[in-house]
């Protein structure tokens, strides 16, 4: 071997001039000759060779000092100020992405709609039939608008923040902290970081798991992104928080306990990541944790240009892109669903009814397992389309003031507290949508994992609701 | 309630399930045994068998091939008949006999064992005690090119995890070397080449002592009940029929233990080291990540800080730093410098 001697590749050509067929062919006969170990030799002569190149072309003054990025680390992996440090920080991005969400997302929504009144209203002057424009604009273009409002405001809030957090150099410090625990499920600390990733939305999250190296970590990490809750579920969970548990509460604590409960739900999913994790890497990914190598990275001042670069093009953009095209269909369905009658009543209202005993036994009821399946697509529209169902409309339909949506749930369509438990359950374990199933499969090129990817949480779903509702029928805590 | 007839047909549910699924004698295993590919996972696991029975020098009787497979009389009677119509082996003296197409078939799926253990331990990083039984259930499905596909992907492995040494394309084997711990001579240091997989309760005591590959040992104590080994550092006990399939070399002198050096897990805080080497049983993915951030032969390193709960821990080496678990800690030999 003349890896000493990297610097005359020419030498031998002078001598008898080898065809590259010959050429490979001699490596392919010595290669099996090498010992054991050769590849030592090699990187090791690689980082000599980088080194003297360093020496000659850098010349530093004394040591490389790093006192400043130590103090920060001290404090940011201290067993006092580590964890609550972390969870300030979670808590501060969501607060901020929630809080600041709401106002342009409603602009957006207004806009978008009004849109759609205009357009409707020119289509019947001019004399199309009702179906087209209904179709056209209250069901492919309104599962559209709908979409956009909801998703694109938190998503240009919530990625560039991560974006900051990630450009400093804190996350591989929680990937540091935090792996202890993914440890003992047989994970990679840096899912902690495709799960934070999976709060803004699975499919990124899943995209992250880039950054694990060890395949059977990053598998584990990709099936279980779902079980954190996406910025399409939040409006759920927090809607059945503020309807059922706020209002269970004295008004002076009301915003408080609908707090807590979606913090709860956060944990339980957390909760179920790290269960089916382990679960998965003793049954299915059998495997010893794998190289686990985490590069801590100096901490630096972020580069804003390419922040809103990354953030906003690869992540957000991306991602909207393909939500809507598959909610442009969603929506169609939808229209279609709620505007064929038979014998009078709507296609959607048969297929619920077809489905409440299946409801009835998880909790919930047919309407509620109606709007998952038409939700596949996208779980922003889960909610619009429930109150479509419920109030008879034609089109999604937002939702009424938290007073008169009480009265539509809990005294005409017979809801109780199970009900909203179980759906609050369901909506944090159910499959993930189908841009994350898509996305499951494009990263690991196969068929049957992203197929276990969808139907494990849908199982796992059904499962856990089918246990409280029995065990609240049991006790008597529900009809 | 009467709880009768759940017990009857609990019975009777069991009873089933045995008759379809029991390993050896069940319909599962029948269909199984007779189909095209169970046939042929049948007669490779015989050549396997008598292979390592002439190896060790000897020719066996059909009724050894019986037990040693788990057939009765009958069916090993039809698996040596077909395998001789196809000309693998000849029946001489009450004993059977590989021919050398027979031979060859047999070499090729030692190769494929050892090269699938390989791959499953460094690459898929399945637990050591998993490895062998993994390997049985895949050996009968790659064909010669894809082994040789498999064993350059591996970077042409010599030995398997256990130390076994790897059959080459030509089917040539080299030699194992190294002698059983039992017949290890005094207090001369060795380093352990071969730990042997079977039986598997002799080797997963062997993985539960803790001893590894490429491990320097000392014999500290030899006696008919147990016998004692010594890293230096921590003891290891064993029965000596345990003992007997631990495979030792004698080492150079300039390369004993006590050259001051230890794993990076337990180097003592702001403690500035030198790495010596990267452990032998650390091979495939591993190696090939530490190797890849600077953990060279020879390259400076210094733990900086420690998580909450210890591990992992954040190692400062070349300018950058690094966070390991223990495990891979382990696996890198440091010395300290003053």
């Amino acid at each position: 071997m003349t890896l000493s001697n990297p610097t005359h590749p020419s030498q031998s050509q002078t001598e008898s001039p080898l065809s590259p067929q010959d050429l490979l062919a001699r490596v392919e006969a010595l290669r099996p000759k090498l010992g054991d170990n050769f590849r030592d030799e090699i990187v090791k002569s690689l980082y000599a060779e980088a080194e003297t190149i360093a020496r000659r072309a850098v010349h530093a003054k004394g040591e490389a000092r790093y006192d400043l990025d130590q103090r920060i680390d001290r404090l940011v992996t201290s067993p006092i100020f580590g964890l609550p440090i972390m969870l300030l920080m979670l808590a501060a991005v969501f607060w901020l992405t929630i809080v600041g969400a709401n106002v342009p997302s409603k602009m957006l929504a207004d806009a978008l709609f009004w849109v759609e009144e205009q357009a409707a209203a020119l289509f019947t002057t001019i004399g199309i039939p009702w179906w087209i424009t209904g179709f056209l604009w209250h069901g492919v273009y309104r599962g559209l608008a709908w979409v956009v409002s909801v998703m694109l405001p938190p998503m240009a809030i919530f990625f560039p923040m991560f974006t900051i957090l990630e450009d400093l150099g804190y996350l591989p410090r929680v990937a540091f902290n935090l792996d202890w625990l993914f440890k003992r499920a047989g994970a990679h600390g840096k899912q902690s970081l495709t799960m934070a990733m999976g709060f803004g939305c699975n499919a990124a999250g899943v995209i992250a798991t880039r950054v694990i190296d060890s395949p059977r970590e990053r598998l584990i990490a990709i099936l279980t992104n779902n079980f954190v809750p996406c910025n399409g579920r939040f409006p759920t969970l927090i809607m059945l928080a503020t309807v059922f548990v706020a209002a269970a509460f004295p008004p002076l604590f009301a915003s408080l306990a609908a707090a807590g409960s979606v913090v709860l739900v956060v944990l339980i999913g957390v909760f179920f990541t790290l269960v089916v994790s382990w679960a998965l890497s003793r049954t299915l990914l059998k495997g010893e944790a794998s190289a686990f190598t985490l590069e801590l990275p100096p901490y630096r001042v972020p580069n804003i240009g390419r922040i809103l670069y990354t953030s906003l093009i690869d992540r957000t953009i991306f991602v909207l892109l393909r939500a809507m095209g598959t909610a442009a269909p969603a929506g169609a369905v939808i229209w279609v669903l709620g505007n064929i009658n038979v014998a009078g009543v709507s296609l959607a209202q048969h297929i619920a009814n077809f489905l409440n005993p299946l409801g009835g036994l998880i909790g919930l009821d047919g309407v509620i397992l109606l709007a998952y399946i038409i939700a596949i697509p996208a779980n922003e529209i889960v909610v619009p389309t429930m109150m479509m169902v419920y109030m008879g409309t034609g089109m999604m339909t937002d939702i009424p003031s938290l007073e008169g949506l009480r009265t539509l749930l809990v005294g005409s369509h017979g809801w109780s507290m199970l009900t909203a438990v179980n759906l609050m359950l369901f909506s944090l374990l159910h499959n993930p949508c189908a841009t994350t199933i898509l996305t499951i499969y494009k990263e690991t090129n196969s068929r049957k994992w992203a197929a276990f990817g969808a139907l494990m949480p849908l199982g796992l779903a059904f499962l856990v609701t089918f246990l409280t509702a029995s065990a609240a029928r049991l006790l008597g805590l529900a009809p | 309630m009467n709880f009768l007839p759940v017990i009857f047909w609990g019975l009777l549910l069991a009873l089933l399930l045995a008759a379809v699924f029991h390993p050896q004698r069940g319909v599962l295993a029948r269909w199984r045994m007779n189909s095209r590919s169970g046939q042929r996972e049948l007669v490779e696991d015989a050549l396997k068998y008598l292979l390592k029975q002439e190896q060790s020098g000897r020719h066996a009787a059909p009724e050894a091939l019986a037990g040693a497979m788990h057939l009765s009389g009958s069916d090993v009677l039809r698996l040596i008949t077909r395998m001789e119509s196809q000309g693998l082996i000849i029946s001489q003296d009450g004993g059977l006999h590989l021919t050398a197409e027979g031979e060859r078939w047999a070499m090729h799926i030692v190769r494929a064992h050892r090269l699938w253990e390989s791959y499953l331990a460094t690459e898929a990083r399945l637990p050591l005690n998993q490895v062998h039984r993994e390997a049985e259930r895949r050996e009968h499905r790659l064909t010669a090119e894809q082994l040789n596909e498999l064993e350059a992907a591996l970077g042409y492995p010599r030995q398997d995890p256990h130390g076994d040494p790897i059959p080459g394309r030509d089917g040539q084997v080299a030699v194992a070397q190294g002698m059983p711990l039992t017949a290890w001579k005094g207090e001369t240091p060795g380093r352990i080449i071969h730990l042997e997989d079977e039986p598997p309760l002799a080797y997963a005591q062997i993985l539960a002592e803790g001893l590894r590959l490429g491990q320097v040992v000392r014999v500290l104590e030899a006696s008919p009940q147990r016998i004692v080994l010594s890293d230096g550092e921590n003891e290891f006990r064993l029965a000596p029929a345990v003992a007997a399939n631990v495979f030792l070399e004698p080492i150079p002198d300039t390369q004993a233990a006590g050259n001051g050096s230890m794993p990076l897990s337990e180097l003592p805080d702001d403690t500035v080291a030198e790495v010596v080497a990267l452990d032998e049983a650390c091979q495939g993915y591993t190696r090939r990540r530490l190797l890849d951030l600077g953990m060279t032969p020879g390259a400076r390193l210094q733990p900086e800080m420690r998580n909450f709960f210890g591990d992992p821990r954040a190692y400062r080496v070349r300018g950058t730093l690094i966070a390991l678990r223990k495990e891979q800690a382990d696996q890198i030999w440091v010395r300290p410098l003053n």
